[in-house]
């Protein structure tokens, strides 16, 4: 081999490695990821929450009140039926999540990122290329209309145009003019989505959730047809919920569970470490039901020790638990 | 080109609309008539709906536009201060098309103030039969409820007859009407005592697309003119039939799209929200009123306040309490 | 002749290419590597609170004995976690380093020296220390365990393979902090006495976001894996906001063992 051969060999070897490639993402988001729901938030993500639960949530007194008079018989309408987790909730949901891209054939680049959760076959756009948001006075859509871009290694999403939605599924509501943002980080074989939630409605200030995904070890994603029917017979025209001098739900949550009905109301307040100074001052009810609701051990009965249902909130900071009701 | 103002429709409306106090309609005249909006700064804005079914949105109501073949049909006409607009923008959609037909869905001026403008820049064809341009330079075929008619012709409470250029040419006063154009079937369902007591809904059976007036809108709670025979109930009459009407894609959502009177292109689901909302506080009003509640005390109940952060208003033609009000008033409270 | 002249030409662009590269990047000099202080891609000092809006009735309040729903515990872990006394509710074992930043806290985080971040609770007063310097020998087991930290930086865009090249432009800005905790004594993962091994591992990702309204976040991605209590990993994200000052710091002791 001549030496200007071999200083070609040497020269094309570097090209391949030093030539700058198209703008690409930095990090690989693409394949099958099951979301953690055991290890956080069980309760909510999977059977459901409470009915009445909104500690620690930054609701409005509206979206107070639409929850305490929404009933779960709303959801028997063949109208309400077959609707999807918007976007703002799904990725909290138990199904399986699918990401995929979608490059130009030619250049290459990124047009978008496409998910697809199993349950009710939530599929979402992320438009990677620049594209504007659309008028406001064009149609809404449960995934909403979501735009994207790499920050390092993180991919930062923005979304608007969503339907009205839902904060948590317990009759918690989103209004159509909620706007969310999220990224995804992802380390090892570990996804992290960080959502942050805006409504001027129903939302007092930005709500915050950060939940996990694994990558799942075989890629498989069922359909999830819907048809609906009625179910319930029902006058034409009736719309289930209680009234507003009803028996607010959080009074029968906070019963079950030894949580003061104030807490269980939420607010900014409830989020924050100091609330746990303020929950011994609250009037607590006195308990009544199951607290496990059937998914785990039955609780230990009073007289045994009790079940430890008290307010020791952190150290130091409240009556000592062990006592009883913990009051 | 003019900079893009938007316009509450509202404002515009009860500067057309005053509506004297009688025994049932005590809602707009109590609202001083506030200033005209800037017509010469609004901008017409198009969005193609499904199909060649499109929305145009400018000062007042929605405008809907059919194109195909046979010409162009249009339901509503805005305020005639908008007309030429309107009708340039239609033109760059149609590509000049003859506009045919020309629907009212009800008796408003934000939504029939052009009628005599479109009605003299179209060409009419006899009953949907493409032989031939028999009625010459008659201008559009103009179809409404004969209850639109009929208010349009006299003095009806402040607003002054309308010009006869502007008035319909065919009504009908039954359920429905229909007319075959582009391709498809166009019914004209009406809708009584909703918003009005001339509400039609027009339903485009192939396109998939129903406007509705201001039957439903997305932008305040109902407008109920009490003076003209809206009433609560008929609204909620009126959205379920729309949510009759309607077919979701999947997962609700797509399928039969709606152009509210107000408001952003929607479909079922958002028919539904609405719906919802609007027969929860029907409830509730009609629940305090069985416990003998007064109005005054219905109001301070807030049977609104989980919604008002969307839908309410403290200012302008149709505020919060004026909205009650009418709730309460075409229940039967006194 | 043919062979020579594409040599030629291939060099050029290779010249080329790595002039516009340089250009973008400025060359780093000699001398000894910057600290991990100094090199930190992200700032995570600061005083923060956690703001608790996930598993609420465990964080907030101590659960009763027996509620732990969809916990990956082992047959093991779960004896022990329904022999838990609720006498001991508050006890220091709920603050261990496996379930620490779960917990409602303020946190302060600073620079002991050059090679060692520290994180401060005032919620059951713990101080953890993450070590960056190599070759240090491990503590002794302890509540808070051995922390060794990583900076986990933004991979470049042309840098396809991932490789190095010694001399080379500096990565672009942002990253994420990877901290590997042994050593642990064990402790609860739950208030409500829910327990963790000696023999836990604990991998956590410290990731930096804005908030839409200007405010700071910090979000941490934390790994459980406890051979002897869990039967699989268990993984949580906490998150916190940056406080102002450290004006709300509160300090409340644990109860020792």
């Amino acid at each position: 081999m001549s030496n200007y051969r071999r200083a070609g060999l040497v020269l094309a070897a570097a090209i391949v490695l030093l030539v700058p490639q198209p703008a690409s993402a930095q990090v690989n988001l693409v394949g099958y990821w099951n979301p953690l729901v055991a290890d956080e938030d069980f309760i909510e993500r999977v059977p459901g929450p409470n009915v009445g639960d909104y500690a620690g949530l930054p609701i409005t007194d509206a979206a107070r009140k639409r929850a305490n008079t929404w009933d779960a018989g709303l959801l028997t309408l063949p109208e309400h039926q077959c609707k999807p987790h918007p976007s703002t909730y799904g990725f909290r949901g138990v199904g399986v999540l699918r990401i995929w891209e979608e490059r130009n054939p030619q250049t290459q680049q990124l047009v978008r990122l496409k998910t697809h959760i199993q349950w009710q076959e939530q599929e979402r756009d992320i438009w990677m290329d620049g594209r504007p948001e659309p008028s406001e006075l064009e149609a809404h859509s449960w995934q909403g209309f979501s735009t994207g871009r790499f920050e390092g290694n993180v991919l930062v999403v923005r979304t608007t145009h969503l339907k009205a939605g839902w904060i948590r599924r317990n009759g918690l509501p989103l209004s159509d003019r909620a706007t969310m943002t999220e990224r995804f980080l992802r380390h090892g074989d570990l996804l992290t989505h960080v959502m942050i939630l805006e409504d001027p409605v129903y939302l007092s200030e930005p709500l915050v959730k950060t939940n996990g995904f694994a990558v799942a070890p075989t890629g498989t994603m069922e359909p999830y047809p819907c048809r609906p029917a009625v179910e319930v017979p029902r006058e034409a025209g009736e719309v289930p919920h209680h009234g507003i001098d009803d028996v607010p739900p959080t009074r029968e949550f906070g019963q079950r569970h030894g949580i003061p009905e104030e807490a269980a109301a939420g607010g900014a307040a409830t989020a924050l470490p100091e609330y746990m100074s303020t929950l011994p001052s609250l009037p607590l009810a006195e308990p009544k039901g199951d607290p496990n609701e059937g998914f785990g051990p039955p609780p230990v009965p009073a007289g045994r020790g009790g079940g430890g249902r008290g307010r020791g909130a952190g150290a130091g900071a409240g009556p000592a638990a062990g006592t009883g009701r913990g009051r | 080109m003019p900079a893009r103002v938007f316009v509450h429709p509202r404002v515009a409306l009860v500067a057309a609309t005053m509506v004297a106090a009688v025994v049932a309609g005590v809602v707009a005249a109590q609202q001083a008539p506030p200033q005209q909006p800037n017509f010469d700064a609004v901008t017409v804005r198009s969005f193609r709906v499904q199909d060649n079914v499109y929305m145009l949105a400018g000062a007042g109501g929605n405008v809907t536009v059919q194109i195909g073949n046979d010409g162009v049909l249009v339901v509503d006409t805005q305020f005639a201060q908008m007309a030429e607009k309107l009708l340039a923008e239609i033109a760059r959609l149609s590509g000049n098309q003859p506009i045919r037909y020309v629907i009212d869905t009800h008796v408003h001026p934000d939504h029939v103030g052009g009628n005599e403008r479109f009605r003299r820049a179209g060409r009419a064809i006899v009953a949907g039969n493409v032989a031939g341009d028999v009625r010459g330079n008659e201008g559009a075929t103009l179809i409404a409820h004969e209850t639109v008619a009929a208010r349009m012709s006299r003095q009806d409470g402040a607003t002054p007859p309308a010009p006869a250029g502007a008035l319909p040419t065919d009504t009908f006063f039954g359920e429905r009407d229909e007319v075959f154009f582009n391709g498809e079937a166009v019914r004209l369902i009406h809708q009584p005592a909703a918003h009005t007591d001339g509400d039609m809904l027009v339903f485009f059976r192939r396109s998939d697309v129903i406007a509705t007036g201001d039957v439903y809108v997305n932008t305040s709670y109902p407008v109920i003119d009490t003076a003209r025979g809206g009433t609560i109930n008929g609204i909620i009459a009126g959205l379920n039939r729309i949510i009759d009407i309607t077919v979701p894609r999947d997962k609700q959502e797509g399928g039969t799209m709606v152009i509210p009177g107000h408001g952003r292109i929607a479909d079922e689901a958002d028919v539904v929200e609405y719906r919802d909302m609007v027969t929860i506080v029907r409830d509730r009003v009609q629940e305090m009123m069985k416990k003998g509640m007064t109005l005054a005390q219905i109001k301070a109940a807030g049977p609104t306040s989980d919604y008002d952060g969307r839908y309410g208003a403290t200012s302008g033609f149709w505020t919060t309490d004026t909205f009650v009000e009418a709730v309460y008033r075409t229940l039967g409270g006194k | 002749m043919k062979t020579r002249s594409a040599v030629v030409a291939i060099a050029a662009l290779v010249l080329t290419w790595t002039a516009q590269t340089a250009a973008q990047f400025p060359p780093r000099g000699g001398g000894p590597p910057p600290t991990a202080k100094a090199s930190a891609p992200i700032d995570l000092t600061g005083v923060w609170v956690s703001i608790v809006n996930e598993d609420w009735r465990w964080r907030m309040i101590t659960a009763p004995r027996g509620d732990f729903p969809g916990l990956p515990l082992s047959p093991a872990g779960r004896e022990v976690a329904m022999a838990w006394d609720p006498k001991t509710d508050g006890s220091c074992k709920a603050f261990g380093a496996a379930a620490l930043l779960r917990m409602p806290t303020r946190v302060r985080i600073s620079w002991a020296d050059d090679s060692t971040l520290k994180i401060e609770t005032d919620n059951g007063q713990q101080t953890r220390l993450l070590h960056f310097a190599a070759g240090r020998r491990p503590a002794a087991p302890s509540l808070q365990g051995d922390s060794v930290a990583e900076w986990q930086r933004t991979l470049p865009p042309n840098n396809p393979f991932g490789i190095n090249f010694p001399g080379g432009p500096p990565p672009p800005p942002g990253g994420s902090l990877s901290v590997v905790t042994t050593n642990l004594t064990g402790g609860w993962l739950r208030r409500n006495g829910v327990p963790y091994s000696a023999r836990t591992t604990v991998t956590e990702y410290f990731d930096r976001f804005p908030g839409p309204d200007g405010s700071e976040w910090f979000v941490v991605t934390t790994q459980v894996i406890d051979p002897e209590y869990l039967l699989g990993r268990l993984v949580t994200s906490s998150h916190f906001r940056r406080e102002p000052d450290a004006s709300k710091w509160t300090p409340k002791p644990c109860k020792s063992a």
